[in-house]
């Protein structure tokens, strides 16, 4: 019997085409979702929250999330070109204010539905107040609140020990000891030139009652109460007690300068002392929050959040998974140290947060007094992250650092402020 | 059969035409058209005309980023050309070692941009810094080199310099080593000093490829957007921000793509204007 030797070789190759298609199939029946989270903390935040991911995939295996950290450098544009270029993710976290600024851009699908189901079945109340709220945006929700960054008031425990100071309550008390303790090369104080030093300026605006806008929106930059706080930082400037070098610095050589205990105290976020060393971090505290000028207290605080991209083909199943994220990323603080704190009141019953003197304060006595960089507006708003980034406010804290007047700079800024809100 | 000859040189140009549109025509007619129109990356607004350049003319950023990328120009062209030259002449000169300087020279250019400058901030960064505990060791008190406007425009020039200058170096040696020997041993028997020689020899003999070079390095230097946004970020105070830096605050960070655009679009107007001058040169010469 005669073989055809080509025939059997074309059957053969259309046989395992055939196989290989059945095979493929379950492959396509599984959606693939992306996720775009930033680089929120030290580096194992990445690891656990890959690893999560990794839990969420094995649980639903018709579902594929592909985890991407993106970090923060230049994220505005890596998120702008990916939307431009028709390869946004399905979903991502992001910056405070994205979201109302993408959405407005068209490219936030809202989640309206989504609060909707939370509401109804309660676990919307797990949230923190005003949270969910807040990131309600031209009548629509356009993400869910995942953490709440806030900047706190740390010092050096040992510094303090050493000249023998207690802890300062209040704005003048803290200004007395910076001065007491800068002598030589370490300084009350270490700020920087960039935008976590322009969480200073915000910080103490809000601390003194002030804020940037007023309740219908209209930019009160330079209100008697605003004025006061840049003037106290100035004065504590003036003073000589806030390092030389804090215009000059970015962020990292802030915090540099205040783990080495060049600086008393410094403002940041809770997450910081997790990036010292254990013997560092021993010697970090938390200020109470500090009464400004009348007696008013508050500091500047982000709700960071989840939104969801229009250009996603998978609504059903990118809301599923976010539905899960939100129940279950408790490890990304208990693992991955994140830095803001979570935004579900649940997970701050953990002993992660309970245990922790330096934590559990700020859960308590911090989170209810954070106000947006929109303060006193309701809500947040575009214009917000374009007036955070541009670099007005960073040049302002610039020159209150190199000991410039403030009345002419905060002037020049609202101007400028004026064309962006614009 | 005659037309189709004729047809054939044109046909080989079509793909560098293709590409060069693709690449340079397209990114600028879409550039120009933004610089007419409000709105952002994602949303291009109504058109408004000339209303971006209208605003550019009143802002006095745009003023002082001008003055300023004309000032980092002049200052990197006078200090990287005058630097090269005097290296230039030293590795021409039969010194010892001169294979290992003229390559240890080069490292300046041939270290990626983010190493080089990041390690010089990390120089310059507050008072423990090395640069200030060089200082300090000299009995003199410490510089805020990134604090303050003068001095941080100081760095910038000085980074900006250090990297220059090796190309300059190079292409001035190339220079010096195509001038004729002749000329020199005429001027050695006319009695000229080393200086004389210098002037009335060197000089003119490199002046066609200075021209150029320092027309090249201008239009790098306005072009420059690592140096000034990796040391300073175009701060303190604005003080270090050129055109190229500003360009990229409006589009990226105040999503104001109009302005942004038309900024970009007057920096290409004024190296359109340099590059022009360049060529003329080359044809003269």
């Amino acid at each position: 019997m005669a073989i055809d030797i080509g025939l059997v070789a074309r059957r053969g190759l259309i046989a395992c085409a055939l196989a290989s298609m059945l095979a493929a199939a379950p492959a396509r029946a599984q959606t693939v979702l992306n996720f775009w989270d930033m680089v929120w903390g030290p580096p194992e935040y990445s690891e656990t929250a890959k690893k999560l991911v990794d839990r969420y995939n094995a649980e639903n295996p018709k579902i594929q999330v592909k985890y991407r950290a993106v970090p923060w450098a230049n994220w505005y544009q890596t998120y702008v070109t990916a939307i431009g270029a028709g390869t946004a993710p399905d979903l991502s976290t992001g910056a405070g204010y994205q979201p109302v600024q993408l959405y407005d851009q068209g490219a936030i699908h809202p989640i309206d539905d989504l609060v909707a189901e939370l509401k109804a079945s309660g676990e919307l109340d797990d949230f923190l107040p005003g949270t969910v709220e807040r990131l309600k945006y031209d009548g629509h929700y356009v993400s869910l609140p995942w953490a709440v960054d806030i900047r706190v008031w740390l010092y050096r425990k040992d510094l303090l020990a050493a000249a023998k100071i207690a802890p300062p309550t209040n704005w003048a008390e803290l200004r007395a000891a910076a001065k007491a303790l800068t002598a030589g090369d370490k300084y009350g104080v270490a700020a920087s030139g960039d935008t976590g030093g322009s969480h200073y300026l915000y910080s103490l605006m809000v601390n003194n009652g002030g804020g940037l806008f007023d309740a219908k929106r209209t930019l009160t930059v330079q209100a008697p109460r605003n004025l006061e706080a840049l003037e106290f930082l100035a004065g504590i400037v003036k003073d000589g007690s806030v390092s030389p070098a804090s215009a000059g610095y970015d962020s990292a050589g802030r915090r540099r300068a205040f783990m080495l205990g060049q600086a008393a105290f410094i403002l940041d976020g809770p997450g910081l002392p997790d990036s010292g060393t254990p013997e560092a971090r021993e010697q970090i505290g938390v200020l109470p929050p500090l009464s400004g000028m009348h007696g008013d207290k508050g500091t500047v605080a982000w709700t960071n959040s989840i939104m969801v991209y229009e250009q996603t083909r998978h609504y059903a199943e990118t809301k599923d998974f976010l539905k899960w994220w939100s129940r279950n990323q408790k490890p990304l603080w208990t693992e991955g140290h994140a830095g803001p704190m979570p935004a579900r009141m649940s997970f701050h019953k953990d002993p992660y947060f309970k245990d922790s003197a330096l934590r559990s304060f700020i859960v308590e006595n911090y989170l209810p007094l954070g106000k947006t960089t929109g303060a006193n507006a309701p809500g947040i708003f575009a214009a917000l992250n374009a007036l955070e980034g541009d670099g007005v406010m960073q040049s302002l804290t610039q020159e209150i650092l190199q000991g410039k007047d403030v009345g002419p700079g905060l002037a020049k800024a609202e101007g400028k402020l004026k064309t962006i809100v614009q | 059969m005659k037309a189709r000859l004729d047809l054939l040189p044109f046909a080989f140009l079509l793909p560098s035409i293709a590409l060069i549109g693709l690449v340079i025509a397209w990114p600028l007619l879409t550039g120009i058209d933004y610089s007419l129109h409000a709105g952002t990356m994602l949303r291009q607004g109504r058109f408004v005309g000339l209303d971006n350049y209208t605003a550019l003319m009143g802002d006095e950023d745009f003023w002082h980023a001008l003055r300023f990328s004309v000032v980092f120009a002049v200052a990197n062209v006078v200090g990287a050309y005058l630097l090269g030259l005097g290296i230039a002449l030293l590795m021409n000169a039969d010194i010892p070692g001169r294979g290992f300087f003229r390559v240890a020279f080069l490292l300046p250019w041939i270290i990626p941009s983010i190493v080089s400058v990041v390690s010089w901030r990390w120089l310059v960064a507050d008072a423990n810094a090395p640069v200030n505990l060089l200082l300090k060791l000299m009995g003199a008190n410490p510089i805020y080199f990134l604090s303050s406007d003068a001095w941080a425009q100081v760095v910038v020039f000085a980074v900006k310099i250090w990297r220059s200058f090796p190309f300059m170096m190079l292409s001035l040696l190339a220079g010096l080593q195509g001038i004729d020997r002749t000329l020199y041993e005429a001027t050695a028997i006319d009695g000229a000093s080393r200086w004389q020689s210098f002037l009335y020899v060197t000089m003119p003999q490199l002046r066609n490829v200075s021209i150029v070079l320092c027309i090249l390095m201008t239009i790098w230097t306005i072009n420059d957007f690592e140096t000034p946004f990796l040391i300073t970020g175009g701060g303190p105070s604005y003080a270090t921000e050129n055109l190229i830096l500003m360009a990229f605050r409006y589009v990226f960070v105040r999503n104001q793509v109009g302005i942004g655009s038309a900024v970009s679009f007057v920096t290409f107007i004024i190296l359109t204007g340099l590059a022009l001058v360049l060529l003329r040169r080359q044809r003269e010469s």
